[in-house]
């Protein structure tokens, strides 16, 4: 964390400015995520996020029943494992984390939430001629990360330092990793298959729609403001201005 | 002009489904009191695959009095459970059965662009509801690429106006192709794609609303659409079209029967006469083996189950697939590129809001020499969900902190994509792979590459989005490329040698067998298919039912 950060993390941010999408700064990394309001209302990964003050589940008695049974079960996911074998629990709990940034409680359950995906056989509907299936690929994804992990550092991918565990996924994503498993897997579509896997769990999680305002299920409801008037139903909430909100709080309180 | 001023109170003939439905229920009306036919009883047609292909033939066939059969590989619907307004809970609608996919550009299949259940893919389309322009029907003639039909437009033009109103299609009069308005009027769009049409017309390109087949007004027992933005998830509220609620009422109404989760594995043929006898198939919930017998047989399975069933079906006349004889199963299936480009907008725009689906263009469809490369691409405004936009921002390499950045921005964004008309090349194809499914069944592959043309079409088009969010003023842009939709693998010809099927979709060599679905279309156009689908359906219908009197 360079010295950039550090001020960033003081600075309120003009979110109609794009300053902080990292395509549009020089070292193409996202702010710490520090100057991020504290989640007041509902949680989000990590309690941040940009809505401080909505909750989607507030609207859950709203929706059609089928799709709030849906997304209890999503939240009651078991943290029992059945797919993945014990030994390979802390690597693929850890691995999902770094490629979601969940550094903290209360995180997302992405690894269960894949674990009872591939466990009840729902594929995505299609394998590369050069790929085994993706339940098989998982499995060898995790052990190829032990692999790099004890070659590169003599120490399980779940226990070697953080900042090293970091260094081999970012090969991953780079298809920079060979030997061992690897060498039978097309490295770049293994990151595809994981990183879809990963994706599709997160943001299937209502905290995480908490975190980026997303309206959720609306039905039978429906949406009616579709702007230019407003953008906002009553139940949604403005995303985080330029004030800070500690300051704003503290305004507020003298 | 006249269409014009009756705008949403025209309703189409013989086809009563929208009275049928219930208003406070989406089950399909008629599935308890549904009409059942035994295995032996011959039936008049036996139809594979209850989506936009099959069921419209279906339909048609029954108001004539034939007795008919639907074997669906999926399930039957019950939408007010069964359906979602959540994107991972969407699973079952789409085909996850297992397929391989191959070649120089792969293409990756699911929920992206197949369906499975009764109402086929359009449970899951966006809503586009386009025409295919006269073009289409002709680019070896007029632009030396592609193939040409052995049908032209005006022989879909009736069934495509007859569709239109069944579905119903709502969106602004039409300049491009052949000019046409639609039976309901424009919906309103949201400001997420407003700020694209501004966009656009900066750059000098025109856009219209629609076409959409979401119901704008009155339709019978079909609510209006409620702008909830969960088209692709199935639509719960009944106002987008799909044959479950556009034809499959009015098909059971007349005595078809829809046998849900029978997956068909061949065509059984008489060896001495050549001719279907029935459809041997795979019954609920066991691997045991029933036959259909029907005395005219169509396959609508789509672009891929369709050439699999096929090859599949293995006799002494035919020892490499059905109707295979020349090698012709399975080859030319098409895709259409899709690459969507995002942009980032001061304010909120929550994209999520309205059907995915609004405002389209077709300038650039026709061939302009002057691009360097033949045939063109439409223009379209999309709007991805979450999961949808997660896979978005990851296309640009981003995961971690940076992905969780974007991610948060998400309701500063909006949305456009394009669809490159993708030339057929015969070596894009099905085939059969050594992997089998659950019924023991090899699966299909699908080998796929990109050609010079298809590769110049695609990088042209993603400029053009680019400058339109350009001159919106993004502030930031997101790019990924992508293929949807699927045509082709058993197209209609003129001999034996160059297709599968005759102008009236029957399997050479077979004469009572005909291809009802996506599958016959020699070229594909930019147009989103489901609509020519139905309408060559439509047009099939008229043609069997004359020749082939019940």
């Amino acid at each position: 964390m360079g010295a950039s950060d550090e001020g960033d993390a003081v600075a309120p941010r003009d979110l109609t400015r794009p300053d902080h999408l990292p395509n549009l700064r020089p070292d193409g990394r996202a702010p710490d995520p520090s100057w991020l309001p504290r989640q007041r209302r509902g949680t989000t990964p990590q309690m941040i996020g940009r809505y401080p003050d909505y909750d989607v589940l507030a609207s859950m008695p709203e929706w059609d029943p089928a799709t709030a049974k849906v997304v209890q079960d999503r939240m009651d996911v078991s943290v029992e494992m059945t797919f993945f074998h014990f030994e390979e629990h802390a690597t693929v709990r850890r691995f999902c984390d770094i490629v979601m940034a969940q550094d903290s409680e209360p995180r997302v359950p992405v690894a269960e939430l894949i674990d009872r995906k591939l466990f009840t056989g729902r594929l995505d509907g299609f394998q590369y001629d050069d790929m085994p299936n993706d339940r098989d690929t998982w499995h060898m994804v995790v052990a190829g990360l032990d692999d790099v992990a004890r070659a590169r550092h003599a120490m399980s991918f779940a226990e070697c330092p953080i900042a090293d565990a970091q260094r081999i996924v970012a090969s991953f994503a780079k298809s920079q990793l060979s030997g061992f498993t690897w060498n039978e897997l097309n490295v770049a579509r293994a990151w595809s298959v994981c990183l879809r896997g990963i994706l599709s769990a997160f943001y299937s999680h209502p905290w995480a729609w908490n975190e980026i305002g997303f309206g959720g299920p609306a039905y039978p409801e429906g949406y009616m403001r579709l702007g230019p008037l407003s953008i906002l139903e009553p139940r949604e909430t403005p995303g985080a201005t330029s004030m800070d909100p500690v300051r704003q709080v503290m305004d507020s309180s003298q | 002009m006249r269409r014009n001023f009756l705008k949403g109170s025209l309703g189409p003939k013989e086809n009563d489904s929208r009275y049928l439905l219930d208003v406070k229920r989406r089950d399909l009306p008629g599935e308890d009191t549904m009409h059942r036919y035994d295995d032996d009883d011959e039936v008049d047609l036996c139809v594979v695959g209850a989506g936009a292909g099959g069921s419209v033939l279906a339909q048609r066939l029954a108001r004539k009095g034939w007795r008919v059969v639907i074997l669906e590989a999926g399930p039957f619907w019950h939408p007010d459970e069964d359906w979602v307004s959540d994107e991972a809970g969407s699973h079952e609608l789409y085909w996850t059965q297992n397929r391989i996919i191959a070649g120089d550009d792969p293409i990756e299949l699911g929920k992206n662009n197949s369906g499975r259940g009764v109402g086929g893919s359009m449970v899951h389309y966006a809503g586009y509801c386009p025409r295919f322009h006269p073009s289409d029907f002709e680019t070896k003639t007029r632009d030396g690429v592609g193939a040409d039909w052995p049908i032209d437009y005006r022989d879909l033009l009736s069934h495509y106006e007859r569709v239109e109103r069944e579905l119903p299609v709502a969106g602004q009069n039409w300049p491009w192709g052949h000019p046409h308005t639609y039976p309901f009027s424009p919906h309103p769009i949201s400001e997420a794609a407003a700020v694209l049409w501004r966009g656009a017309l900066q750059c000098g390109i025109t856009m219209r609303v629609g076409p959409v087949g979401i119901v704008n007004g009155t339709f019978g027992n079909r609510a209006h659409c409620i702008y909830r933005g969960w088209c692709l998830q199935g639509c719960k509220v009944n106002a987008k079209a799909s044959p479950y609620v556009t034809h499959l009422p009015d098909a059971l109404a007349h005595d078809v029967e829809i046998r849900a989760n029978s997956m068909a594995s061949r065509i059984e043929i008489d060896e001495a006469s050549g001719r279907a006898t029935g459809v041997v198939y795979m019954g609920e919930g066991s691997n045991t083996e029933h036959l259909q017998r029907a005395k005219v047989i169509a396959v609508a399975g789509y672009s891929i189950e369709t050439p699999r069933l096929l090859l599949n079906s293995i006799s002494r006349r035919f020892p490499h697939g059905l109707a295979n004889n020349d090698d012709q199963v399975g080859r030319y299936v098409m895709v259409q590129g899709a690459a969507q480009s995002a942009g980032r907008f001061p304010n909120e725009l929550r994209m999520y809001k309205a059907p995915p689906p609004q405002v389209s263009s077709e300038d650039y469809y026709e061939t302009d020499p002057s691009r360097g490369f033949a045939r063109g691409f439409s223009i379209q405004t999309v709007s991805p969900q979450p999961i949808g936009w997660a896979e978005h921002v990851a296309a640009e390499g981003h995961w971690g902190r940076e992905m969780r950045e974007y991610m948060r921005d998400y309701n500063h964004w909006t949305t456009i994509g394009v669809l490159n008309e993708l030339l057929p090349s015969a070596d894009n194809r099905v085939t059969l792979s050594h992997e089998k499914d659950q019924y023991g069944l090899p699966v299909a592959k699908f080998t796929h590459s990109l050609s010079r043309n298809d590769k110049d079409n695609i990088a042209f088009s993603k400029k053009v989005i680019l400058d339109i969010l350009d001159a919106s003023g993004a502030q930031d842009v997101l790019t990924i490329s992508r293929y949807a939709h699927l045509i082709g693998g058993a197209r209609m010809g003129t001999s034996p040698s160059n297709s599968v099927v005759d102008r009236h979709h029957r399997v050479w060599s077979v004469p009572n067998l005909y291809v009802a679905d996506g599958s016959v279309a020699p070229t594909q156009g930019s147009a989103n298919p489901a609509l020519t689908i139905m309408a060559l359906s439509s047009r099939l219908a008229e043609h069997v039912g004359g020749v082939n009197a019940a």
